[in-house]
């Protein structure tokens, strides 16, 4: 089952001002100093242009329902208004703050690519009853359609998956508006056995040092070669 | 233990430790993650005293995913023997880590199951760490306390 966008929610407008002068790590560490972040907009057959926006704005489409799939409008101060969505975004390592973001200028008459979430609905037989574990290798599939047409979320029902059962992308909800670019022998989520924990053997001595690799080439291969 | 199988040099010099781990930093495997907010060492013994932590406290409920491998030799001489003629013996191996990386990842198992076996396996470590979990995890949880 596939759940259609949130049309509902408000649209949300972006503003944001160019970026003037160097664009170098100093000039990007003044605009984050200044609360804001650096960013860069293109697409659409126009010159990319070097913006700042609002982390806090860019965080609460990040986090929506339809996550980086959302399409707003973005006033660039100068700049004829577009409709753009967030394509790359980059997180600090130990605070995960915004560091930069890029925008894309979205036509929405054209079929775009685009990742999408895929939700596991329920609980698979062979977790409730086998003891196995469910491991959803396939967290975000690739689809190609129209901007209005983008799901927040596929959702896939596990319920009937027993023990080393696979879902794959053929078994997700296909409809006609979405065309799959991922694999469709991908596995999105499968059923494993749990492995017990060896026990530890005492006897056998582990090796205190690794082999080392030899210099230089091996003439093994060249000397079966002369033959 | 855990330690290379083949390597090209049997000894390493020390090294930095400067910067922050760019790669490494985002959860891949599961739900729930620990992350090193220091950087340092840790060796093949905290590494596999930190795994049993997690796997004993979690039993036969979820799976785990180790993000480092300790693949740094550090040698050491013998007690009482004076300084020169040359670099000491290996003695063990160890991980280089920087703040931000990603240590362990679970899945299969409830958030705070999760987050319990993750501090039982932080307390072997010798770095400072936090719990990290997936985005749509805290929103469905947050949702579920709104309730």
């Amino acid at each position: 089952m596939r759940c259609p966008r949130n049309e509902r929610a408000m649209p949300e407008v972006v503003a944001a001002k160019p970026r003037e002068g160097k664009f170098n790590k100093n000039a990007a560490r003044r605009v984050r100093v200044a609360g804001k972040i650096p960013a860069v907009v293109y697409g659409a057959g126009q010159d990319s242009v070097a913006i700042e926006v609002d982390p806090k704005q860019i965080l609460r489409i990040l986090h929506s329902e339809s996550g980086h799939n959302t399409i707003f409008d973005l006033n660039v101060t100068g700049h004829p208004a577009a409709k753009a969505m967030i394509v790359d975004w980059q997180y600090e390592p130990v605070k995960d703050t915004l560091l930069h973001i890029d925008l894309k200028r979205i036509a929405l008459d054209k079929a775009i690519t685009v990742s999408v979430p895929v939700r596991l609905i329920g609980t698979a037989i062979g977790v409730k009853n086998e003891g196995g574990i469910l491991d959803q290798v396939l967290r975000e599939v690739e689809i190609e359609c129209l901007p209005g047409d983008i799901p927040s979320h596929i959702d896939a029902d596990v319920t009937s998956l027993g023990l080393h059962g696979v879902i794959r992308v053929s078994d997700l909800p296909h409809s006609g508006s979405i065309k799959f670019l991922s694999a469709e022998d991908a596995t999105v989520a499968h059923v494993v056995s749990i492995r017990a924990e060896a026990e530890p053997v005492a006897a056998v001595a582990a090796p205190a040092e690794p082999e080392v690799a030899k210099k230089g080439k091996t003439d093994a291969p060249a000397a079966e070669a002369k033959k | 233990m855990l330690m290379p199988k083949k390597v090209k040099f049997r000894k390493q010099q020390k090294g930095k430790r400067r910067g922050k781990a760019w790669r490494g930093s985002t959860l891949s495997f599961g739900e729930y993650g620990l992350k090193v907010l220091e950087c340092g060492y840790i060796t093949d013994r905290q590494i596999e005293a930190s795994r049993i932590a997690m796997t004993r406290f979690i039993k036969r409920g979820g799976k785990v995913w180790l993000r480092l491998f300790p693949d740094k030799p550090i040698t050491k001489k013998p007690a009482e023997v004076r300084m020169g003629s040359g670099k000491g013996a290996l003695d063990h191996w160890v991980a280089v880590v920087r703040p931000g990386k990603i240590l362990f990842e679970m899945e299969g198992v409830a958030p705070e199951i999760a987050q319990e076996a993750m501090r039982l396996a932080a307390n072997k470590l010798p770095l400072k760490t936090k719990f990290v979990q997936r985005p749509a995890i805290v929103k469905a949880a947050v949702a579920e306390a709104a309730e």
